[in-house]
């Protein structure tokens, strides 16, 4: 399924579930966080060549998806804390994978409603990406039936509400999920126990609401009817273009005469289907335990000093990280722009790995801890985003 | 731009755009839309609401790379050496619009695929029709088709009319 400005709701997702959970078993050592996205990311990044093949129409690979997904996961700090609050210490490997999937399918659900949102303008919640990927899978499921109806006529009968006992016209209509009524969707669940008709409250706001089913299933029609022969296009994150940042800049400049009348900020718009779900609150885990850091540097000799050369000291970033060091200003642009943009300068790379050196070595050119360079860091971020957020 | 430009761009670009919580659109695209183009600036409270929202910021970006917010103006020019025939209709050089004539009315149309359609049909700009001299050949808005009409305004028919005011004309959004 395709949606505006969603990335993972293709055919792929099975796989980055899975990598993303067979990574996650040796990656999870602490229950911090920070230590588990560094351990991730290293893991991600040494898997084998099977996971470039592409898990969405717009060309990102597997490996892609799933770094992009645990990057979001480094912002929602909550939704950590909820996976390491319901996994028991004793955790097998089923355990441990079911829990990590859970975590990974609710981010990736968020993640794409906030992509829907900024795509399209519309309001959206994880909890209606999750209805309409139902939906789809329904139309999927109902087509597969129709396609064999000799094989499944009372199915077939049952959600086409008829008694079938030539081949069914519908049948032969239905093209793609623009073709599919709302009411077959109804039927099709009504008669399985399908998703419409569990004791779950979850779609509860599509349970007696044709129109609302019809609509939804136009619009992934209509997506992808008009995305079909789209062109790989990863613009959303890929940082290239800034030029809005001059728009973004001169808009929020006080203009000279303001506006007349009441701000027109828009209210909350949730719907029903909006609000049946919101994942389990859990306590914050405060679990500061001592690393170990025993990898050792294996940065080139000299690499501070090259590093420092290579480094614009009156760039914006320099003069208001002035007093953190390099290390620190290091670790801040590998967490904001990733460790690895073509817009480095070489002598900040490892040259082992192309990126930038990873939070332990960078640990360790700046003779600290590794949470004492992770809290600086933060730290340096939480400045920079005060003077960039007026 | 040098590439510490870039970098720089990029790091305030992804503090901008970093995600978080509870975040929700704050702002309507008809509302951004015209502020990008600069017909109607923000208040202070819709600047902060905007400042506050990453989610907002990230559809003010989508609008912006999306250009559906940059339109002003589209000209053509009437392209046909006059076969003595009435003009019927002229299409603008982007293809967004097309002017018809008909029984003493000229109608100005908006292609439902130009990038900015919606956001015109949201915003309803006031739109003006010049000739190559600068007179106004229509003044008005959309209605909800995506259609102004007036009255033909001048006393010489359409194809005369255009070949003496310099064989060009434009359509333009006036400033709210």
């Amino acid at each position: 399924m395709r949606l505006p400005g969603t990335r993972f709701q293709e055919h792929g997702w099975e796989q980055v579930r899975k990598l993303l959970g067979q990574c996650s078993l040796t990656a999870l050592t602490t229950g911090l966080l920070d230590d588990y996205v560094e351990a991730m990311s290293a893991s991600l990044q040494r898997t084998g060549s099977r996971f470039d093949t592409p898990a969405n129409s717009y060309g990102d690979t597997v490996r892609d998806l799933a770094l992009t997904l645990l990057f979001e996961l480094q912002a929602r700090p909550r939704d950590w804390d909820a996976f390491i609050a319901t996994l028991p210490a004793d955790a097998g490997e089923a355990l441990f994978r079911k829990k990590c999937n859970d975590m990974y399918a609710t981010l990736r659900d968020k993640v794409d409603s906030d992509n829907y949102q900024a795509a399209c303008g519309r309001p959206c919640s994880p909890n209606r990406i999750y209805a309409y990927r139902m939906l789809d899978t329904a139309y999927h499921e109902i087509a597969r039936l129709c396609a064999d109806w000799r094989g499944h006529a009372a199915q077939v009968g049952a959600i086409l509400g008829r008694d079938i006992d030539a081949a069914p016209i519908e049948a032969r209509q239905l093209q793609s999920i623009a073709g599919c009524r709302p009411e077959w969707i109804l039927r099709w669940s009504a008669a399985c126990a399908g998703p419409l008709d569990t004791r779950s409250k979850r779609f509860d706001a599509l349970k007696d609401n044709p129109a609302k089913i019809g609509a939804m299933l136009q619009e992934i029609a209509e997506y992808e009817a008009i995305s079909s022969n789209r062109d790989a296009d990863w613009r959303l994150d890929s940082g290239a273009a800034t030029d809005w940042l001059d728009d973004y800049w001169r808009v929020l400049a006080a203009p000279e005469e303001s506006a007349p009348g009441p701000d027109r900020i828009l209210e909350a718009h949730q719907e029903a289907i909006d609000l049946a779900w919101e994942a389990p609150a859990a306590a914050l885990v405060e679990d500061d335990l001592a690393i170990d850091v025993g990898a050792s540097v294996s940065l080139p000799p000299g690499f501070i000093q090259m590093a420092r050369l290579a480094e614009d000291p009156g760039s914006w970033a320099a003069r208001m990280m002035q007093e953190d060091g390099l290390p620190v200003r290091l670790a801040v642009y590998a967490k904001l722009t990733g460790p690895d943009d073509e817009v480095y300068p070489d002598a900040w790379r490892d040259p082992a790995t192309g990126a930038l050196p990873t939070m332990q070595q960078l640990a360790l050119l700046a003779g600290v801890s590794l949470p004492t360079l992770r809290k600086r860091r933060d730290a340096a971020i939480a400045r920079l985003t005060t003077a960039a957020r007026p | 731009m040098k590439p510490d430009d870039v970098l720089e761009r990029r790091l305030r670009a992804a503090i901008l755009l970093a995600r978080v919580d509870q975040d929700r659109l704050v702002l309507s695209d008809a509302v951004l839309g015209a502020a990008i183009a600069g017909r109607t600036p923000l208040s202070a409270g819709e600047r902060a609401a905007l400042a506050a929202s990453p989610l907002t910021i990230r559809r003010f970006r989508q609008l912006v790379l999306d250009g559906v917010t940059a339109w002003r103006s589209s000209a053509g020019m009437l392209r046909a050496a006059d076969s003595g025939a009435a003009l019927t209709e002229l299409v603008t050089d982007d293809g967004h619009w097309t002017l018809h004539f008909l029984a003493g009315q000229v109608i100005l149309q908006l292609h439902a695929q130009a990038p900015f359609a919606r956001q015109l049909l949201v915003e309803q700009p006031l739109l003006r029709v010049i000739d190559g001299a600068g007179a106004v050949v229509m003044l008005g808005r959309l209605d909800s088709d995506g259609e102004c009409e007036s009255a033909w305004p001048f006393a010489v028919a359409p194809a005369q009319h255009f070949q003496q005011a310099g064989a060009v004309f434009a359509v333009e959004a006036l400033p709210a």
